[in-house]
């Protein structure tokens, strides 16, 4: 029922201990509590003065007061433990998404990441908080009261010792009946319970197709249809705590029952009588309680094992091995025999497989190919963003098994589709590769991508505050605030681009191109893109098929010819004025 | 008190709670039963065991309770299920009634969708604040109402045998039930608006750090990397840690305050009822009857604590307003009839504060003619679609067609214009049903040959289900260009005289845009197409094309005459072209 992944948290056993020995001292309240309380009414039924149940009445006070002090200690470092633990899954992940974080996106995308790191942790926590308490009253209070009960009255020991495995009973086969309900009308439920966000999404378009006023009928018939199976299933669903409630209501009177005729017939006082009886809520108190969060601790459970699942990857520990070097005219990098396979699914990119690559110098490199043909995949491969199954790189004469070398990365400024700018200032994030530079500087990068005039219209000018992937900038802008970054980061040589004109209007892509080639002077440029006019600005140029490369070569010797990359080029620019 | 202020104005809550009377007054008796019959069972239980330990010489005695005992342990759960079911069928009945609105609602603002493009999935937001509405009646009201029920009707109860008493355990339970509850909700509220803001700042954090994941790893900053989120989660920790601290607290001390009900129970049955034996049986039972009012009473605080989160749903379904309906006479326009669109000098600016977004744009388009319109984004390309729809008015200038002003067309507006997006949407139902949306009445074959015409009929009938495919979550079966493509067979039925396209091809890669715009133009060969662009590629299919830039249009013209005349247009096409 404990996931054994568990204990290798810090401080789960500990606390384990720790939880056992308050929920023992909890056990032993709740039947102290118990006693007393039967003793006062044992002494008030045979009409006894107040001053004879003054005491067990403070002992039952005590009691009670202990009980939820221990109760209150018990939430406190269940609570602590909680909070830190998955503060520590937290920033373990962190450290994961740093450390893999790029090829775990690039192959179970960004979505699952941020889900099991934001919403996950969440549930977790709560996981925790309910898991070891519920458990631990479920296995340790119960019997001590049992085995007191058994020392008062055998009969009743025997009545409520029977009666748990029946409920246990009754709940897995009402519970397997309602899974299979709900099962085998999950399908149609999604799409009932999804249908309202479906249609207000989809409004507009109604609108448009003049349904919308008709379709509001539709919403309420749907949404009653919703209802009706809804309450179908429930009716279902909730029997199994129905059964449990049912029996343990049932126990008691059934309890009081024979402890009444025990009673008439002489066969023992009162006092073992009432104190079974108001032990015996007690007693089942612990099963209730964990039934009754059953469902949140589903739901953590799941979070945590998505969780454990990006943990467990195995972190590729290539040796980080490249010594460090200048990127200048006259460095190389030569790949051989390249291949990568994506492990992960959900993944539209093809595998690659290259036999040969140099890139050297200042050269300017163009990747083109039809959308799927690897462009990405390889460019991601050369940033180190993924590691390679198996490849000879030589950087600078040097042998490394893949990019993914610090020394190597620092060379690198990477420009992609959709540029992510960060929540914070323009220029923290023109600064973003060197934190420390000079607003001096900082302004100089700007001026360089044009984005002075822009900045100069805004209020707040290098101050003004972007929201996160870039919120309230236009694309172009925040194409050249990443030219801007670039720039000011002239000790990195290498510059990678993936199609970072693609969404971009023409005539901002008109205008960006001046900057562009601007900073292409004295770089290694590898540029992905299916913008045509770009490839006139490239010196060589890798065609990409099917995650090979088809041809590579520069543009006049590959136009010259019918081959891959004239019929390319043809297809892309399709028929003309 | 903000708890208060919140339903004074309120127009969600509170009107619905009448609504269904019948079968809410059900739900509250039955959870009320519930809880007496919990009572009941200790009442009638303790009362057995002390009747049966004077061994009374005859055993029909103890019958009745006995019967009684047994009644009450089955009724408990019995009507504790029943009313789970009922509460949850009342809800969902309300639930009904409540989207319905909020459909109708919205339906009613065409503006609401443009005003809200930009601030994120604001549809979901509406959506989930119907569910907190749920919880707010399953786990705040209902639970509330039936405890504040409870603390009258036992008050009385008791009140009647002994009215200082009675009076003295309202007090305590209306402690439990109402003053701990709202200094609760006035202790918590600030502290859980603060982490909800504290939460949102790390929402942003943690998606920059995973978003922008290969830019940080580049860096090599990875002590900024963790550092970003290092200060609000410590933050956030402080703050949970006192809500956690202040509800084990509170717990706590209510636990106290029924220790102290308890208490007061022994004494008062200990000096009222022991003056003979047939009174001295009923102690037991009189005290432990309390015991399980815990379970009712108890959670009431917990329940509030959630408040916070119902005031925000709250707030904002009370903040969206239906739009009163100011168009002026419609009048009846025949599609066949069309012969032109003229936009008119028009001036749109979306508010005074903002900045004039269109500035004297006039346009005359003729049945049958192709139009493409380009510029920077932001410049107000689909604000002028918007225009033309009608969904927008414009400050100054006039939009006709066939010299009717735009917003007297509005009742059959779907007869005269069709609009294809850049995401259209498609629902999360069969591709033979969303097609048929665009028409209802055409036939299975007609949909068939509108999906053939825009090129899907292979691809469809290769699929298992063929016709019959659910497209997914917002069309998520088909890739983007299968999607438009499937959009387009919806228009093809819809069969209005002037299509708009929006950016249909965006983002897709230059082979598929250029096969996509063929289809487009070759299908709806016959139609007036006013097309907003991006870029110049399929320009030629077109026999208008209109720059705009922030204050005018910049050019204008057939694309081959601007090709010869105007330079700028000239180095664009060259550019797109790779020429």
């Amino acid at each position: 029922m404990i996931d054994k992944r568990l204990f290798r948290l810090p401080g789960t056993k500990k606390l384990l201990l720790m939880l056992a020995g308050l929920t023992l001292l909890q056990a032993f309240v709740v039947l102290f509590q118990g006693k007393y309380l039967a003793e006062a009414l044992v002494n008030s039924w045979e009409q006894k003065s107040l001053q004879t149940i003054v005491m067990p009445m403070i002992l039952f006070a005590v009691a009670f007061i202990f009980r939820h002090v221990f109760n209150l200690i018990n939430t406190k470092i269940v609570e602590s433990y909680a909070g830190k633990t998955s503060e520590n899954i937290r920033s373990q992940l962190l450290d994961k998404v740093y450390n893999a974080g790029p090829e775990i996106i690039s192959e179970e995308g960004t979505g699952n990441l941020v889900t099991s790191s934001l919403d996950g942790i969440d549930l977790v926590e709560n996981y925790f908080k309910l898991i070891f308490t519920k458990l631990m009253n479920m296995s340790i209070i119960p019997p001590v009261l049992l085995i007191y009960i058994y020392t008062q009255n055998i009969a009743s020991g025997i009545t409520l010792t029977v009666i748990v495995p029946l409920v246990i009973l009754f709940m897995i086969i009402l519970g397997l009946a309602a899974q299979s309900k709900a099962d085998s009308q999950y399908a149609q439920y999604t799409i009932l319970s999804n249908h309202f966000l479906d249609a207000l999404r989809g409004l507009p378009t109604l609108k448009m197709l003049g349904l919308s006023k008709r379709y509001a009928k539709n919403i309420y018939t749907v949404s009653d249809e919703y209802r009706r199976r809804t309450m179908n299933t429930l009716r279902i669903a909730i029997l199994s705590t129905f059964a449990l409630d049912w029996l343990t209501t049932l126990g008691i009177a059934i309890l009081a029952v024979f402890l009444g005729l025990g009673l008439i017939n002489n066969s023992f006082p009162l006092f073992p009588a009432l104190v079974t009886l108001i032990l015996a809520p007690e007693y089942f108190l612990p099963l209730r309680d964990f039934s009754n969060d059953y469902h949140a601790t589903l739901n953590g459970k799941n979070a945590l094992n998505s969780i454990f699942e990006i943990l467990d990857r195995p972190t590729t520990d290539q040796a980080d091995d490249l010594d460090d070097f200048t990127w200048d005219k006259d460095s190389t990098v030569e790949v051989n025999n390249l291949q990568f396979t994506y492990k992960g699914v959900g993944t539209d990119d093809v595998s690659l497989d290259i036999d040969h690559l140099k890139l050297s110098g200042y050269q300017r490199i163009g990747v083109i190919g039809k959308s799927g043909s690897g462009k990405t995949t390889l460019i991601r491969a050369i940033g180190g963003f993924l590691i390679p199954d198996h490849a000879n790189i030589k950087i600078n004469q040097q042998s490394v098994a893949n990019f993914k070398q610090a020394n190597w990365q620092k060379k690198l400024t990477f420009l992609p589709q959709s540029p992510y700018l960060f929540a914070g200032s323009i220029a923290e994030n023109i600064a973003f590769y060197r934190p420390k530079a000079s607003l001096d500087d900082i302004k100089k990068a700007a001026d360089a991508a044009g984005l002075q005039d822009f900045i100069n219209t805004l209020e707040n000018g290098y101050e003004t505050q972007i929201g996160e992937g870039g919120r309230g900038i236009s694309g172009g802008q925040q194409q050249r605030i990443m030219l801007a970054r670039a720039f000011l980061a002239d000790d990195r040589h290498v510059l990678i681009f993936d199609e970072p004109t693609a969404h971009l209007d023409i005539e901002t892509e008109y205008a960006l191109k001046q900057p562009m080639e601007k900073l292409f002077q004295n770089h290694l440029v590898i540029f992905a893109t299916h913008r045509l006019h770009w490839i006139k600005e490239m010196d060589y140029v890798i065609v990409m098929d099917n995650g090979k490369i088809a041809e590579q070569g520069t543009p006049d010797e590959l136009s010259s010819h019918n081959g891959a990359y004239s019929k390319l080029i043809a297809n892309m620019r399709g028929d003309q004025l | 008190m903000n708890f208060f202020k919140t339903f004074k104005h309120d127009t969600w809550v509170k009107p619905y709670i009448k609504q269904y009377k019948g079968l809410l007054i059900t739900a509250l008796i039955l959870g009320l039963l519930t809880s007496f019959c919990a009572a009941a069972l200790m009442f009638t239980s303790g009362y057995t065991i002390d009747k049966a330990a004077t061994h009374p010489v005859n055993i029909l005695l103890i019958y009745v309770p006995i019967l009684l005992t047994r009644a009450f342990g089955i009724g408990r759960p019995v009507f504790k299920y029943i009313e789970r079911l009922k509460s949850h069928n009342w809800v969902l009945r309300v639930t009904s009634d409540l989207r319905t609105r909020l459909y109708k609602t919205l339906e009613s603002d065409a503006s609401f969708f443009t005003e809200h493009h930009k601030t994120g999935d604001i549809m979901g937001l509406l959506s989930e604040d119907i569910s907190h509405l749920q919880n707010l009646y399953l786990r705040t009201i209902f639970p509330a109402v039936i405890s504040y029920l409870l603390t009258l009707i036992g008050s009385i109860a008791l009140g009647v045998f002994n009215p200082s008493f009675g009076f003295f355990v309202f007090l305590l339970l209306f402690l439990e039930v109402f003053v701990v509850p709202l200094i609760s909700v006035s202790v918590e509220s600030a502290r859980r608006a603060y982490q909800k803001s504290v939460k949102s700042d790390l929402y942003v954090q943690l998606t920059d750090n995973i978003l922008g994941v290969d830019d940080w790893v580049i860096s090599g900053r990875k002590n900024d990397f963790k550092n970003l989120t290092a200060q609000n989660i410590t933050n956030l920790d402080t703050s949970q840690n006192k809500s956690k601290a202040f509800r084990r607290n509170r717990d706590f001390v209510l636990q106290l305050i029924f220790a102290i009900m308890i208490i007061c129970f022994l004494i008062f049955t200990n000096l009222t009822m022991t003056h003979d034996q047939e009174q001295a049986n009923f102690v037991a039972a009189v005290v432990l009857a309390v015991f399980p009012l815990s379970d009712a009473i108890i959670p009431v605080s917990q329940g509030f604590e959630e408040w916070p989160l119902y005031k925000d749903s709250i707030d904002r379904l009370n903040s969206i307003k239906p739009v009163p309906n100011t168009l002026p006479k419609q009048v009846e326009l025949n599609p066949a009839d069309f012969e032109s669109l003229k936009i008119n000098n028009i001036t749109f600016e979306y508010d005074s504060n903002s900045p004039i977004l269109i500035k004297n744009f006039s346009q005359d388009i003729h049945r049958g003619e192709k139009l493409a319109l380009l510029g920077p984004s932001g410049i107000g390309k689909t604000t002028i679609l918007q225009l033309i729809l009608g969904d927008l008015r414009p400050q100054q200038g006039q939009i006709s067609i066939n010299g009717f002003d735009i917003s007297q067309v509005q009742a059959n507006r779907e007869q005269l214009f069709s609009v294809l997006n850049q995401k259209p949407f498609l629902f999360n139902t069969t591709l033979i049903n969303n097609v048929r949306l665009g028409n209802e009445k055409k036939s299975d074959a007609e949909v068939k040959k509108a999906l053939e015409r825009v090129g899907l009929k292979d691809l469809v009938e290769s699929l298992p289900d063929k016709y019959e495919t659910l497209v997914g979550e917002n069309g998520s079966r088909f890739s983007g260009g299968e999607q438009e493509r499937i959009a387009l067979a919806r228009i093809l039925l819809q069969d209005a005289p002037i299509v708009l396209l929006d950016e249909p091809t965006v983002g897709l890669d230059p082979i598929t845009e250029n096969d996509l715009l063929e289809t487009f133009f070759n299908v709806l060969s016959d139609k007036t197409i006013i097309w907003v662009t991006h870029h110049l590629q399929g320009i030629k299919h077109v026999d208008h094309v209109v720059f705009m830039n922030s204050d005018k249009i910049e050019m204008e013209g057939a694309p081959k005459e601007l090709y010869q005349t105007n330079k700028h247009f000239k180095e664009l096409y060259q550019m797109d072209q790779g020429l």
